[in-house]
């Protein structure tokens, strides 16, 4: 062959594609030759040669093993569009797979397989039958992996024709080669089918572990994770396979070696002897650390997988933290991953060698990896109490060096080790306040104020620092608005002076009149009210003694660890992510996720830790300036946000007693009279007359708030308002509350519509519901409710028969969880069908099981969430026995509460 | 992909990820800004297309799945992809892939069916692959990659030797019989302030092509007194070790085609080679070695606007070696404005530059001769008073250098044995070291 394939990118003037089709009918095999590879390159391109079709089809048979490859590549790509013309290539395909070359044979059915044509895919199973058992173990591989795809394509059909049997056949193949390929298709179709197919066996494991030895490397990984799922049966055979797979630790492929790491990981968990993990600790360090020689790509995915493996097993590369000291040339994203491992590795014993790396890092040129060493050495110093002192030398010399930004992350750092040591380290804010004027970002001021307010009563001129804040107040940002105000009532609460006095006169003014920020409008009322009613009460919630934060770097939930490291070596542990949380498949659900979804998991845990006692408006307000509280907060549109006081109250003034009924709107007449009585929340006695009743309830595919307030104080009560403090679900009101004005001894219905994901509470799911309402001649109201998760189940969640079964299957048994409701007796089951299929839980299936019945319901949750029901009973006897299978198994005591509700009502 | 976004060669083996897939990726890779860093990371995750990438010589080597799949396994295979392509073109470039394509295409299709590597060893795809590489003239080509260190140091290499095709045949006929073995290492070492070291660490690879007919056994013999692994070493005795004597690796590993019968008794390995470039074993060190160069640099100000940097860089290594492309790199502060550079005098083949873009000072050298030593002194202007904090606003001082028959861990090949038993039959069989810096910084 002559010249140069890159001349078929080249475009001709005239009319390509006739051209094409001419050279493609040539009676020359080398023009014919030429034009597919011309054909190929307008492809690759982009360009549309499907026209091409037949003229390329008839191309394919040929002896030439070079053209035949390129018109089969053309064939997978358009197939597709061209169903009916692909047939034409059917004849040829099949005869292709009788070939006496064996080449020809396995092309034919690796072709047949990528197009997912059903015609073709009806002729594509005799081939393969014969190619399972060829005998050229080249055919078989190739045959092995088609089965996999016939799979995708039409699973039934793999099913009905036997094919799983032969592929099982093949992990006893006496070529590695093809027990690989077989191992890897069972272990997909396994993941994507409900009922068992591929069961590792004693039998299968040890006739796997004698094939490791002796395939690619690649047939390793394949074989080392289909294993991972092995549960060895006690801490003999667990150690008996470790030894068989450790040899794997000194392979030069790095997948090999993960995919090791993580089997011989899953097996110590069962070993006992003490000397034996200790011993298998020693053989993993030393091939974890050569995984950083790697090219940096893969250093990345070692050093994510590391630091899971540190936080369960911290002994393993305790000493060798110096191999995670960065490198002049190594990335970002590697240097970024490095200092977090290093901060896990931190002790006693290696601090100051840590420090010394740190420092050196928070005067390198990256600005974003200066910040994140100068929080490093915050961090160590909030783990290790013993080095506090020298962490926070160290903090001070890169503050005196005053580079802006470091100064900044320092000033941010110290303020969470106050909160850490209290009263320990206060000497040093002498120094931080030199830095005052050249703080511009807001987390920065931010800490700045919380810590001058914090210790206001030792900094001599806090009034006047604080002053030098207020003069911007209104053009600040919400984060130091709000550790302003706070600061400003600390203050004022400690020396109660009259400069003080006077400023928090300005900045309530400013928080409640001039802002429309609804928080720290919230914030600032309340303070507002607590000054006036009762100062001593104030100071017991402003200054209240704060809980001391804890070291966050080993944050990872442990079951969130758990899984994770039950998915080292897979992407799963390299975003920090559950498979669930980012594996969608195209074909199974078109479900999206969020394109920021994988932050990294444990700087999230970091910036929570720091704030988890601000929380929701019924908390008192406390300091930490990285408060979720200024997080966006939507659930009161500024529809209903209290309308501006006109003039600034003396601070003994009702605050409360502002006529600020102009953004009330009257309520329609709402809520069916015939429901059952709203159950009381606020009772007349709690409040001062008023008494509230309220329950969720779900209308027409929305979920409304049913509020009835009962007005029994001698007093016309007007201007309510209602607030949600964050739950897990993030329910909140989706419009103002609508209530006129209460005459003493009458009662108003009203309908609030809700809206969810708003305010979503972190931590574990509870149906907890903290609601807030507020009128203009009373204080604030504060009670609790219960959500009825039922309501949350949506019109959508009926499932098909066959979905429901591939999702109970797919579903770990993990996830499966049981309770009893001993009391409840099903004695009429259809009417308890319908109406739990009012209530949107639907119904799906029912079996006898010995003398009972087994019904088995779906329902969804918002998000897409399902929710798989199992309910055991002997129809008339009391007693029900249920089992819910979700992919969010801790929300699973809330759906027992709503089943408990749905079978009760 | 190239550098600019476009498709040299797409093979989707699955057609569950969606078309503008290519579009996508480099649109985030261009313009990532997450997490506070600005590189994308290899690994990423948009819209539920998970995205790994490696970078080539200058190409990227994408690859998508929706599946929780082995990252590693895929970044590895990335690499092993364009290894192979390279043993088959010769020269791995934009250039070389796109005569190559149809080439490519075919080559990819035996690597991978299905989404599953089915081999990646150039040896064994070379009975199913038929297409014949066009090789394009190398000696035109920029020196890329671990093959062009050989070709400026030494002269006795002929240059097309590494870069031709493992497949193509001389234009003289008959394929010349020969085989390379390269010891390369890249050594990381620390200093601190005063000139101690901090950290010292050697990354080592025995890289191996042959070009022998009939792929015969071949032996390889190490020092014999190579220890492996330190057992419960603990960090900080590390200098206590055995500083003069037997060469300890703190752990190596293999090529898959490695038999290590006799490893554990004699250290030889034995292998037959499959063709194509791979590497027989790789090995990391922390023992204690000589550096090859020490680093003194000194500040001094001068007046409240200026300062002098000096920086001497003293080769510690027989005369006999030189070291080439040698760069010295300083950040200097940021309210550097000008920077003026003397040179030794008589000094050739030196060049100096600040960069103001970056605020660097670099300082390259053709060659350094072992036991000779170098000075650069550099005036410093700033546009505002500098505190005394110029030390801990500058540097650390980066280099970066290539020292040919060197290398820094001892590590030897003692002979290399072919086993066939004609007596005419003598390839040529290549022995090389060369050092290489990864991460060589003085911090001041």
């Amino acid at each position: 062959m002559s010249g140069h394939d890159s001349k078929y990118f080249s475009t001709t003037k005239k009319g390509e594609i006739p051209e094409l089709k001419e050279e493609l009918n040539s009676q020359y095999k080398d023009k014919r030759k030429d034009a597919v590879k011309k054909v190929i390159a307008a492809m690759t391109v982009g360009k549309d040669v499907s026209s091409l079709f037949t003229d390329v089809v008839n191309c394919m048979q040929t002896e030439n093993l070079e053209l035949k490859k390129l018109v089969y590549l053309y064939l997978i790509n358009y197939a597709k569009s061209q169903p009916d013309l692909a047939i034409l290539a059917v004849n040829t395909f099949v005869k292709d797979s009788q070939d006496p070359n064996p080449l020809i044979r396995a092309l034919a059915v690796r072709t047949m397989g990528c197009i997912r044509v059903d015609k073709i895919t009806e002729y594509l199973c005799d081939p393969l039958q014969r190619c399972l058992k060829d005998d050229d173990p080249y055919v078989r591989k190739t045959a092995a992996i088609c089965v996999a795809k016939l799979f995708d394509i039409n699973a039934e059909l793999v099913e009905d024709r036997g094919f799983l049997d032969s592929l099982k056949d093949l992990i006893s193949d006496n070529n590695p080669m093809v027990v690989a390929n077989a191992v890897a298709a069972l272990a997909e179709i396994q993941e994507n089918s409900s009922r068992p197919i591929f069961e590792i066996t004693g039998h299968t494991l040890s006739k796997l572990l004698t094939a490791l030895n002796e395939c690619t490397e690649w047939g390793q990984v394949f074989i080392l994770d289909a294993l991972s799922r092995y549960k060895a049966a006690d801490a003999r055979e667990a150690e008996n396979i470790v030894e068989r797979v450790t040899p794997r630790l000194q392979h030069a492929n790095c997948a090999v070696v993960l995919s090791a790491v993580k089997m011989i990981l899953q097996q110590m968990e069962l070993i006992t002897s003490t000397d034996v993990v200790r011993n298998l600790c020693k053989k993993m360090a030393p091939p974890l650390v050569t995984l950083l020689s790697a090219e940096p790509e893969i250093q990345y995915v070692a050093l994510r997988n590391i630091n899971l493996i540190v936080q369960r097993r911290p002994t393993i590369l305790a000493h060798e933290i110096k191999v995670f000291f960065c490198k002049y040339n190594d990335p970002i994203y590697v240097k970024m991953e490095k200092l977090e491992i290093m901060i896990k590795l931190a002790s006693d014993r290696n601090i100051d060698q840590v420090l010394l790396e740190f420092k050196e890092y928070a005067t390198e040129v990256d600005v974003d990896f200066v910040r994140k060493a100068v929080r490093a050495i915050g961090r160590c110093a909030i783990k290790l109490e013993r080095a506090a002192e020298r962490c926070i030398s160290v903090l001070l010399e890169l503050i005196k060096i005053k580079v802006n930004y470091v100064v900044q992350e320092a000033i941010i750092v110290i303020k969470d080790i106050f909160r850490r040591y209290p009263n320990t380290y206060e000497s040093i804010i002498a120094t931080l306040c030199e830095s005052l004027d050249t703080l511009d970002e807001p987390e920065a001021k931010a800490s700045m104020i919380w810590i001058i307010g914090e210790y206001a009563e030792r900094i001599d001129n806090a009034d006047e620092l604080l002053e030098s804040f207020l003069e911007s107040f209104p053009e600040e940002p919400a984060q130091v608005q709000l550790q302003l105000l706070t600061a400003t009532v600390k203050l004022f609460l400690k020396k109660p002076t009259e400069g003080p006095q006077q400023m928090i006169q300005v900045v309530l003014n400013n928080a409640t009149v001039e802002t429309d920020n609804p928080d720290l409008r919230d914030r600032a009322y309340i303070y507002w009210r607590l000054l006036s009613t009762d100062p001593e009460a104030a100071k017991d919630v402003v200054l209240a003694e704060k809980p001391v934060i804890t070291d966050d770097s080993n944050q990872l939930d442990p079951s969130l660890l758990d899984e994770l490291l039950a998915n080292i070596a897979t992407l799963s542990s390299v975003y920090h992510k559950p498979p669930e949380a980012f594996v969608t498949r195209v074909k199974t659900t078109a479900q999206r996720i969020e394109e920021d979804d994988y932050p990294n998991g444990s700087e999230q845990g970091y910036s929570d830790a720091t704030s988890h006692v601000v929380d929701g408006a019924a908390s008192p307000p406390t300091s930490s300036s990285s408060s979720p509280y200024t997080a966006t907060r939507q659930s009161a549109p500024p529809a209903a946000a209290p309308a501006p006081a006109p003039q600034v109250p003396d601070l003994l003034g009702d605050l409360m007693g502002l006529d600020n009924s102009g953004a009330i709107v009257p309520a329609d007449q709402p809520a069916a009279p015939s429901s059952p009585p709203l159950p009381v929340l606020l009772p007349a006695s709690t409040g001062q007359g008023l008494q509230i009743s309220a329950q969720l309830t779900r209308r027409d595919g929305q979920i409304f708030y049913s509020l009835l307030f009962e007005n029994n104080s001698q007093i016309p009560l007007d201007g309510f308002m209602i607030q949600f403090n964050k739950n897990t679900f993030g329910l909140a009101a989706a419009g103002p509350l609508q209530v006129p004005q209460l005459q003493p001894g009458t009662s108003a219905m009203s309908l609030l519509p809700m809206i969810l994901f708003q305010n979503i509470s972190a931590g574990p799911p509870s149906s907890l519901m903290q609601i807030a309402v507020k009128n203009n001649q009373q204080p604030v109201w504060y009670f609790n409710d219960k959500m009825a998760v039922n309501v949350l189940f949506t019109e959508d969640g009926r499932m098909e028969r066959g979905s429901f079964l591939e999702t109970w299957r797919s579903l770990p048994d993990s996830n499966e969880i049981l309770k009893e409701f001993p009391g409840i007796v099903m004695s009429n089951p259809e009417a308890t069908l319908d109406r739990l299929a009012a209530s949107n839980m639907f119904f799906i299936a029912k079996r006898k099981h010995v003398n009972q019945d087994v019904f088995y319901f779906s329902a969804k949750i918002p998000q897409g969430v399902p929710i798989l029901i199992e309910l055991t009973t002997a129809v008339g006897n009391p007693g029900v026995k249920c089992a819910i299978k979700t992919p969010n198994p801790d929300m699973a005591p809330l759906f027992f509460e709503a089943v408990e509700t749905l079978l009760k009502a | 992909m190239s550098q600019r976004g476009d498709n040299i060669v797409f093979r989707d083996y699955r057609g569950d990820v969606q078309k503008g897939s290519a579009e996508i990726f480099f649109r985030k890779v261009k313009f990532w800004k997450e997490d506070g860093q600005e590189e994308a990371p290899p690994v990423f995750n948009a819209d539920g297309v998970n995205y790994f990438h490696v970078k080539v010589v200058g190409l990227l080597f994408v690859a998508t799945t929706r599946i929780n799949l082995s990252p590693s396994l895929v970044l590895e295979l990335l690499q092993r992809i364009a290894r192979v392509i390279k043993d088959y073109l010769g020269v791995l470039n934009e250039d070389s892939l796109r005569k190559n394509f149809v080439l490519v295409y075919e080559l990819l299709d035996e690597v991978i069916d299905f989404g599953y590597v089915q081999s990646t060893s150039t040896e064994v795809l070379k009975s199913y692959v038929f297409n014949e590489p066009i090789v394009i003239d190398a000696a035109r080509l920029q020196p890329l990659g671990p093959a062009s260190i050989f070709m400026q140091g030494t002269k006795r290499m002929p240059g097309t030797a590494v870069t031709k095709s493992v497949v193509a045949n001389e234009p003289g006929g008959r394929k010349r019989e020969e085989i390379f073995v390269d010891i390369i290492e890249k050594i990381s070492v620390t200093f601190s302030s005063s000139g101690y070291i901090l950290t010292s660490e050697i990354d080592g690879t025995i890289q191996m092509k042959s070009y022998l007919t009939g792929n015969p056994e071949i032996r390889i013999a190490l020092n014999e007194d190579l220890g492996i692994g330190k057992g419960g070493r603990s960090i900080y005795d590390y200098r206590s070790s055995s500083g003069s004597g037997a060469v300890v690796l703190d752990d190596c590993n293999f090529h898959e085609s490695v038999r290590l019968d006799s490893f554990d008794t004699d250290r030889t390995l034995s292998l037959i080679p499959p063709d194509g470039e791979f590497p027989v074993m790789n090995y990391r060190m922390t023992q204690e070695f000589k550096p090859p160069f020490r680093i003194n640099t000194l500040i001094e100000e001068a007046g409240p606007l200026k300062a002098e940097v000096i920086i001497k860089v003293s080769a510690e290594f027989s005369a006999s070696i030189t070291a080439n492309t040698i760069v010295v790199e300083m950040p200097l502060p940021k309210y550097t404005t000008r920077v003026s550079f003397g040179l030794e005098p008589g000094a050739a083949g030196q060049r100096t530059d600040f960069k103001e873009a970056t605020k660097r000072l670099e300082w390259g050298l053709k060659k350094i001769v072992g036991g000779s030593e170098h000075t650069l002194r550099a005036k410093l202007t700033f546009s505002q008073e500098t505190h005394g904090n110029i030390t801990k606003e500058s540097g650390p001082v980066n280099m970066t250098f290539t020292i040919p028959m060197y290398n820094a861990s001892r590590l030897q090949v003692k002979y290399l044995q072919i086993a066939k038993k004609s007596s005419t039959y003598n390839p040529y069989r290549w022995v090389r070291y060369v050092t290489q810096a990864n991460s060589y910084v003085a911090r001041i």
